[in-house]
This record gives C-alpha cells, sequence and structure tokens, in this order.
C-alpha cells in the first residue's frame, strides 16, 4: 500500500461536467482528488480486504439473526418496538438487500480492522463504481499508468445484475427511488442507482423522501399519485421509524431498498455485538456497550476508546477518551439513543493525510474498495475522495 | 500472464454512452476505450392504437378474440393507473366536458378520465401486450387530442394508429390513487439540519 503523486487528467473537469459528476467540489473544497493515488498488491486487496469483507458480512448476518429474534437486544438497539415484528419479518423472507460499505483501518501490513458498516444508506457509490474507474481507464489509454494496473472495482457489474436478482425476486417492472431535497450528494448518487437499475432493464421513478404521499387505502404515493410499491431510499431507517409516516412504511405494500431487516447493521451497536460474539477475531476492535463499561479494563494495550453515538453519519458526534478524559471531540446533532464505546486505532498516515478505507459489499459479495483522506484522525464528511490501483 | 486469462478485479466494461448526463459538441481529448453500443439500445417495436373493440375488430377481423381480450385488460389497467381526482370539476378540466367517470375506491368518491383508447403490441403473439390510452378534449391541457399513456407519455395525434414504441412502453405502470397527505417522511432531517453546518450539498448518506 503505497501513495503516489499523479498529474491530475487536463480534461477531468469537462468530463465531469459531461458525465454528471457534480459534487467533486463541496463548500469550495475539493472532495475529488487526483493528484495521487493508492497504489496495492492483489495480495494486500484479496488477503486483507476482499476476504474479511465478506466473512466480516456473514458474521453480520448471524448478529442480524440473533438480533431479530430477542426483544432485549432490539432494545438495545433503540429499534422502536413498533418494527420488531416488520423487522423479523423482513429477515425471515430474506428480503434481498442491494449494497453495504464497511469502514476499515488498514495500512497495507496489519489486519484490516471494522469501524463501522454502513449497512442501510453508503454514498461516495458513483465515485467509487464509476468515476475512479474512468480515471484508470483513462490513465492507461494515455500512458500515464501501466498497462497491467487494475482496481477492485466491480461495483457497478455487481449492482447491475443485484437489480437484476431483486427485479426477478418481487417480478418488479418499474422501481421508485428517492433521497432528500438540497443534497447534490445524495441525488447524485440516487441518479448512479437509477442508472444500474435502467441497465437491468428496470423502469425508474423519482420522488424525494419529503414529496412521499399517503394515499388512499394507505399505500404510499409519489407526486404524481403513483403508488410507491417498490423503493430505493438513501434515507436511513432509524430516521423513517421515528417519522409520522413510518408506521406505513410497514402497512402500505411498498417493498423497499435496503430491505428493513438492515436497520440492525446500520447500526453501532453492531460493533459491541459482533465483539460479544466474536471476541478477538483479527478485524474486529474491542467495542462495548455502556452497560459494559467496566469490561473496559479487561481489554490490556487499550488506553484510548472512541464513543460513538448508536445513530451517527460522517463522523459527527464522535469523541475519543483517553485514559478516562475527553480528548478530541467532533459536534453534531446525534447521540440522544445511546453511545458505544470501541477501542481506538489511529487511522495510517500517508504524507500529511489520515488514510479511511472503505470497502463495498454487493449483497454479499466484496465488490471495491474506496479510499478516503482527511487532515483529521477522525473522518469527516468533508475528507477528500482518491482513487486507487492494483499492481 | 496475458490479459485474455487475466482475471480482473474491476468491471470489465462500462456503457460510457448510457453514462453520460450532457453532450459536449467538443470531442473529449481522451480516447475513451470500451464504448459499447447495445445491439438493441434504441430499438422500437410496432404498436397499433385502437379507440375500441369495434374498431380493433375492423382493422383486424381476424383477431377478434384478441381485439377482445386486450380491450377487457386494458379497462382494468385504466382504472388501476390512470390519474385520479378529487372532483369531476378538476377532471373534466385536465380531460374535457364529459370525459371524466367515478372511480369509487373506498369512502369518498375519486374520479378518472375514461379510456379513450388501447394500445396493442406483438399482435401476432398468443398473448399480446396493451396498455390503455388516454386523450383530452380540453382547450387547457397540452394533451389536447394526443394519446397519452397512464403515466403521462405523450405518443403525438389521435388520428394516428400505427405508432414506434420503445419494448417498455408496456411495462406495467405504477397504479395511482388519491393522495390524502404529504410530508411525512423528512421531519428528522428538518431537526437536524437546524444544527450547525450542514447545508446544501452533503447528504444524509454515510
Amino acid at each position: 500500500m503505497l501513495r503516489f503523486p499523479i498529474e491530475q487528467r487536463a480534461n477531468w473537469q469537462q468530463m465531469a461536467r459531461d458525465y454528471g459528476f457534480h459534487f467533486h467540489t463541496m463548500h469550495g473544497q475539493a472532495y475529488w482528488d487526483e493528484s495521487a493515488y493508492y497504489q496495492f498488491t492483489l495480495e494486500q486487496i484479496e488477503r486483507d480486504l476482499e476476504s474479511p469483507t465478506e466473512e466480516l458480512h456473514q458474521m453480520c448476518l448471524h448478529i442480524v439473526d440473533k438480533v431479530s429474534k430477542n426483544d432485549e437486544l432490539l432494545t438495545l438497539f433503540a429499534i422502536p418496538e413498533h418494527y420488531w415484528q416488520g423487522i423479523a419479518d423482513s429477515w425471515q423472507a430474506q428480503e434481498p438487500s442491494l449494497y453495504s460499505r464497511l469502514d476499515f483501518v488498514y495500512d497495507g501490513k496489519s489486519p484490516a480492522k471494522l469501524l463501522e458498516n454502513n449497512a442501510d444508506t453508503p454514498t461516495s457509490l458513483y465515485e467509487s463504481g464509476f468515476w475512479q474507474w474512468l480515471w484508470l481507464e483513462s490513465n492507461v489509454d494515455n500512458n500515464k499508468l501501466s498497462k497491467a494496473a487494475d482496481q477492485f472495482n466491480s461495483l457497478q457489474e455487481k449492482l447491475v445484475n443485484q437489480f437484476k436478482v431483486i427485479a426477478h425476486y418481487y417480478g418488479l417492472q418499474h422501481m421508485h427511488f428517492s433521497c432528500c431535497k438540497d443534497t447534490e450528494e445524495d441525488r447524485g448518487t440516487v441518479q448512479y442507482l437509477q442508472d444500474c437499475a435502467k441497465e437491468a432493464g428496470i423502469d425508474d421513478y423519482f420522488v424525494f423522501v419529503e414529496d412521499i404521499g399517503l394515499g388512499q387505502g394507505g399505500e404510499l404515493t409519489d407526486l404524481q399519485d403513483q403508488v410507491i410499491s417498490h423503493c430505493f431510499k438513501l434515507y436511513p431507517w432509524e430516521f423513517m421509524q421515528r417519522e409520522e409516516f413510518g408506521p406505513y412504511a410497514l402497512s402500505s405494500n411498498t417493498a423497499w431498498l435496503e430491505p428493513i431487516w438492515k436497520s440492525i447493521l446500520s447500526n453501532k451497536a453492531l460493533l459491541p455485538a459482533l465483539w460479544k460474539e466474536f471476541e478477538g477475531h483479527p478485524n474486529l476492535l474491542p467495542a462495548f456497550f455502556e452497560s459494559d463499561l467496566h469490561k473496559m479494563n479487561t481489554i490490556s494495550g487499550v488506553d484510548k476508546w472512541v464513543k460513538k453515538p448508536i445513530f451517527s453519519r460522517e463522523g459527527a458526534n464522535i469523541d475519543i477518551l483517553e485514559n478516562g478524559r475527553m480528548k478530541l471531540s467532533s459536534d453534531g446533532p446525534y447521540g440522544e439513543e445511546g453511545f458505544v464505546y470501541q477501542a481506538f486505532t489511529p487511522l495510517p498516515k500517508f504524507g500529511e493525510s489520515y488514510t479511511l478505507i472503505g470497502s463495498w459489499l454487493v449483497n454479499e459479495q466484496a465488490a471495491g474498495i474506496s479510499i478516503r483522506e482527511d487532515e483529521s484522525p477522525i473522518t469527516q464528511d468533508m475528507s477528500r475522495y482518491l482513487p486507487h490501483i492494483i499492481l | 500472464m496475458t490479459s485474455s486469462d487475466q482475471k480482473l478485479k474491476r468491471s470489465s466494461s462500462i456503457n460510457l454512452a448510457k453514462m453520460r448526463k450532457s453532450f459536449s459538441f467538443k470531442p473529449l481529448a481522451v480516447g475513451v476505450a470500451t464504448i459499447l453500443v447495445s445491439a438493441c439500445s434504441g430499438g422500437r417495436e410496432e404498436a397499433l392504437v385502437f379507440k375500441n373493440v369495434e374498431d380493433c375488430v375492423n382493422q383486424l377481423p381476424d383477431m377478434a378474440a384478441k381485439c377482445q381480450t386486450a380491450y377487457q385488460g386494458a379497462l382494468e389497467e385504466a382504472a388501476r393507473t390512470a390519474p385520479k381526482y378529487n372532483s369531476k370539476n378538476d377532471c373534466e378540466y385536465e380531460f374535457g366536458t364529459n370525459q371524466c367517470v367515478v372511480y369509487k375506491e373506498s369512502g369518498s368518491s375519486i374520479f378518472m378520465p375514461l379510456m379513450a383508447g388501447y394500445m396493442i403490441g406483438n399482435m401476432l403473439a398468443p398473448r399480446p401486450y396493451y396498455q390503455p390510452m388516454f386523450t383530452s378534449y380540453s382547450r387547457y391541457s397540452p394533451y389536447r387530442y394526443n394519446w397519452i399513456s397512464a403515466d403521462g407519455y405523450d405518443y403525438g395525434d389521435t388520428k394516428k394508429r400505427r405508432l414506434k414504441v420503445k419494448p417498455s412502453a408496456f411495462d406495467k405502470k405504477p397504479a395511482v390513487t388519491r393522495t390524502i397527505s404529504r410530508g411525512g417522511f423528512g421531519s428528522s432531517v428538518r431537526a437536524k439540519s437546524s444544527w450547525g453546518s450542514r447545508s446544501s450539498g452533503k447528504g444524509w448518506g454515510g
């Protein structure tokens, strides 16, 4: 795992316009950064990232199975009781899922450590599945990178394929896609998934989350009053479950992507639950519920802990504790549902930046990685995205 | 190892033409490889539109049974997928005087436009495809005297009988109902947006 500087493609901003990649710069700061790239060996990819990703996913599914049948755990996961049966049913029916992203601390040498599982609403998908793929293609064509260079990134191929599987499972010909208003990044991500669905032969309709209506007979509708029979939502289940229309998400005939059983996975309570079940696994960091804090002392060699809200997005409300004292914290609107504690592992530093690996899954298959860099050891939502190659 | 027996870790091909969102007239400076134009992209098939069963049978005397079956199917689809209105006035404003009927679901009445015709595709197959068609006689409507499908696709002048349509034209359309209220999702975002620096651009994914 090495970081190399590289000349930016002269025309990449024009290409971004042509392909509709509008959020490469946000709030005046670069988000897409092709002034450098990371290089991995095939062994690093396959042994250290691909296999652990698929293994961790299976471990996570084991937790879903356990939690979905256990009222005490569902309470600990801060899932409102109204949704317990729906989650159990959705899990028992094995409703198909589309994708997830596991975030790893990985330095190229030691085993990758799972920081969290973004199983419900992962973003940076377009940049990973398409845009970094195009970056490699054009740099190979320009002889800036070796023809032998590959990339761990079969995301788009696998997404299209999984949409076909989902269409077959539900016997569907059309699907609605939804995200919140006023976010170019989310809209761009959803548009990418619409493109993948179209490629799989699905007719796509779009409606903003805020515009979803409740129709006569209890069905959810779009702005044309069309019934939303199947819906991909880039909107967290934990929000939906606490909102006015939440109960209709279950009682209507709408089938959801991601399915509601994923609210167990996209939840930080997953981390202590995994540690409890698979303590000592090389890809896990010790993690505890607030009720088990006394066990933190039994873990030798860890003097720093990260305090994470059960629900939070992109590094918000995260505190680092050293010997029980607050060292570093990030602000945010999360935390009312409680916290979990995870052993602190520093992100590796390459040059001036801290590096985080996102490892993608499409359904159960590892499908590629994305790399984010930040100047702060807590990766926030403004960290930069860098491409990678395998050589 | 030659490239042919090398197992790639990345998508082997992506249809770049389909990924483009705008078309610049300047040629791309980089020659981008692997542009695949799928053989069936843009493929269209012929469909026929009839005003009613009689119209269909007059045109295709040998197909009377299919004309009837497709008509019945289209009528059911019309009820399911046609736009719905709270009042007869609203409906007639869009579709014209006496062009609307009551569609009863439960509770109060809902109004929907009459099916003005039906489109049949793949007529030679044992089970042809069909889709209800609507038109407007209202001078307030941009669809006046045009064939439109339930989801608002405009197929042009109702004088036309032969249409070139995409195969997806016969896909099942979403059902349509009357919406009672909106805005029941999104309150968490409104609450959390009032905190700090979240503004346009960044999303609610992770």
